[in-house]
């Protein structure tokens, strides 16, 4: 079950360079490793990530890189005071931070509503799995933006246009995960729920979506790290608001602390995102990996 | 007629040669405990799906109370080796879940549910999920289940073959108590002759080559438990000692032979 889940996610993971494969196999150390090694490895990336912040001090105070090209992390942090009262570019670091995350909302729920029925129906339908596996696997392993400019030709320069792009980003994890999911529910699982009576719908709902969570959110999860990453860079290329915009927008003013600024609050986001939906799958799902 | 009949029934699965079941002819009384036993490749597991509806006969016929067999359903439930419980649930709603499916009301199925955990000996387990539980444990929530819901007959898929020596004992033991409080009629498969000979009130020893039954004995030992003999006593009556021999000769034998016919 976990080896399979792991190449699942190798599988998934192999078309969004943007995502570290360290980053997207949690459960391997959290069963192989025991909580004094999660412990250590806690207060590692600590050190790490305080001795990066303290190389970035010093650097920017010794006056070997001047402040254009590197500003002191103070000067970040104080920008982040002013962007998020007067803002920057017309807009506050709370619009344009809420521009992109209802972008990238709207292409989830699009994505979910989607991705999850025609997953099951590849899942339970070799004759659906036949038709639908060619034309994700021809448009998956393609770089979203790679498509954008048809994208843009077609829709416009408006939302749509990018709420689309961040949807087949998503799109093609979900289905994927959640066809994997449905056609590796377990046959004992099956035929007991029969034995007791179960109706092909009570199949469905009862026995065949609930042991395919773990790995729907999976892909969600794979999903939105590569929607994420697509929608910022999407807003590199035609927005008047968002976080890809507002970090394109202060480059091209050499406003190098905006820039920080932004980058920083993107790579929060997506850290918030992943925690968050690896805590929603360890809360609906904590038979994960457990099962003998 | 209100007996679970196999009639004249052969399987056979594609690319293979050799038909799983060759004409095999079995009854299942309403007090019975049928035991199947035989080495992997006798057809047993075959004749479990075929009572349970899971596979078709190619020829002959499946009926349980006169009516023909086709597919599953809930008045013959399935008790399987492993993998059978449903993680997301804990143990009371998991045996309360064939229950559920036929739409009885939560108070009364969970009441059900903890009556019939108390039977199997896991009063306190309701609330627990099966990855927390021990083999044995688990073992005894499927059973349990299978006879939450009112089935009339329990077809048990090799139940205690993942189980260690020692745990396997107490759930044959467990077993004998639940079939005689729970008055519900077994069909068994084993490759253990020691747990077949034990339980078992109609023996059917099975054979390869083409599946079918070679000998049906009445062993009478779960009749010896069940008057207030122990179970260690029985097994190393010599009588038990000489019949399990026997079982095992008579194996041997029939396995030799289709290699013969063939030579």
């Amino acid at each position: 079950m976990n080896t399979l889940e792991t190449s699942l996610e190798q599988r998934l993971v192999a078309a969004t360079p943007k995502v570290a494969p360290d980053e997207i196999a949690p459960e391997a150390t959290t069963l192989r490793g025991g909580v004094w090694t999660q412990y250590r490895r806690g207060w590692l990336s600590g050190i790490s990530l305080l001795g990066l912040l303290a190389l970035w001090w010093g650097l920017s105070h010794s006056g070997i890189v001047p402040p254009l090209f590197l500003p002191a992390p103070e000067a970040v942090l104080a920008k982040l005071v002013t962007v998020s009262t007067q803002g920057f570019m017309d807009a506050t670091l709370w619009q344009h931070l809420a521009a992109s995350l209802q972008r990238i909302v709207l292409a989830l729920l699009a994505a979910v509503l989607l991705g999850i029925p025609l997953g099951v129906l590849m899942g339970v339908s070799p004759v659906a799995r036949g038709l639908l596996d060619p034309l994700i696997e021809a448009y998956r392993p393609v770089p979203p933006l790679a498509y954008l400019p048809l994208i843009v030709i077609w829709f416009g320069i408006g939302e749509l246009s990018k709420v689309l792009l961040i949807f087949l980003a998503v799109l093609a994890p979900v289905i994927i995960a959640t066809s994997h999911g449905v056609a590796q529910v377990s046959r004992n699982r099956l035929r007991a729920a029969q034995t007791l009576g179960a109706s092909r719908s009570q199949l469905l709902w009862l026995v065949i979506l609930p042991e395919a969570l773990p790995e729907i959110l999976t892909g969600i999860r794979i999903g939105l790290g590569t929607g994420w990453s697509t929608l910022v860079a999407a807003e590199l290329v035609a927005a008047t608001r968002g976080l890809g915009f507002m970090v394109q927008s202060a480059a091209q003013f050499l406003v190098t602390d905006v820039v920080i600024l932004g980058i920083v609050v993107i790579a929060v986001i997506a850290f918030v995102l992943e925690l968050g939906l690896r805590l929603l799958q360890r809360r609906l799902a904590p038979w994960h990996g457990q099962l003998d | 007629m209100s007996s679970l009949s196999a009639n004249q029934v052969t399987v056979r699965y594609p690319g293979q040669t050799r038909p799983a079941l060759a004409g095999v002819s079995l009854d299942i009384g309403p007090d019975d405990l049928t035991v199947a036993l035989g080495p992997s490749g006798c057809g047993k597991t075959t004749l479990l799906n075929l009572f349970a509806g899971f596979v078709k006969p190619d020829s002959g016929t499946i009926s349980f109370a006169g009516q023909p067999v086709t597919g599953p359903g809930a008045e013959r439930a399935v008790v399987f080796q492993h993998d059978a419980l449903l993680p997301w649930l804990n143990v009371r709603d998991n045996v309360a879940f064939g229950l559920r499916l036929q739409g009885v009301a939560k108070a009364e199925r969970l009441a059900r549910a903890d009556e019939v955990l108390r039977l199997v000996d896991l009063p306190e387990a309701g609330g627990r999920y099966s990855w927390q539980l021990s083999g044995g444990q688990r073992q005894r929530v499927g059973i349990a289940r299978a006879l939450a819901s009112h089935s009339q007959v329990l077809l048990m898929d090799e139940p205690f073959g993942a189980l260690d020596a020692f745990t396997r004992e107490q759930m044959q033991e467990l077993l004998l108590k639940v079939w005689q409080q729970a008055r519900r009629r077994i069909f068994l498969i084993t490759h253990d002759i020691e747990e077949a000979l034990f339980l078992a009130t109609e023996l059917v020893l099975m054979s390869p080559g083409p599946g079918r039954i070679v000998q049906t004995l009445r062993p009478g030992f779960s009749q010896r438990y069940r008057a207030g003999e122990s179970a260690r006593a029985i097994k190393s009556d010599p009588a038990f000692i000489a019949l399990r021999e026997q079982l095992l000769a008579t194996l041997f034998d029939h396995r030799r032979k289709p290699e013969e016919e063939l030579a």
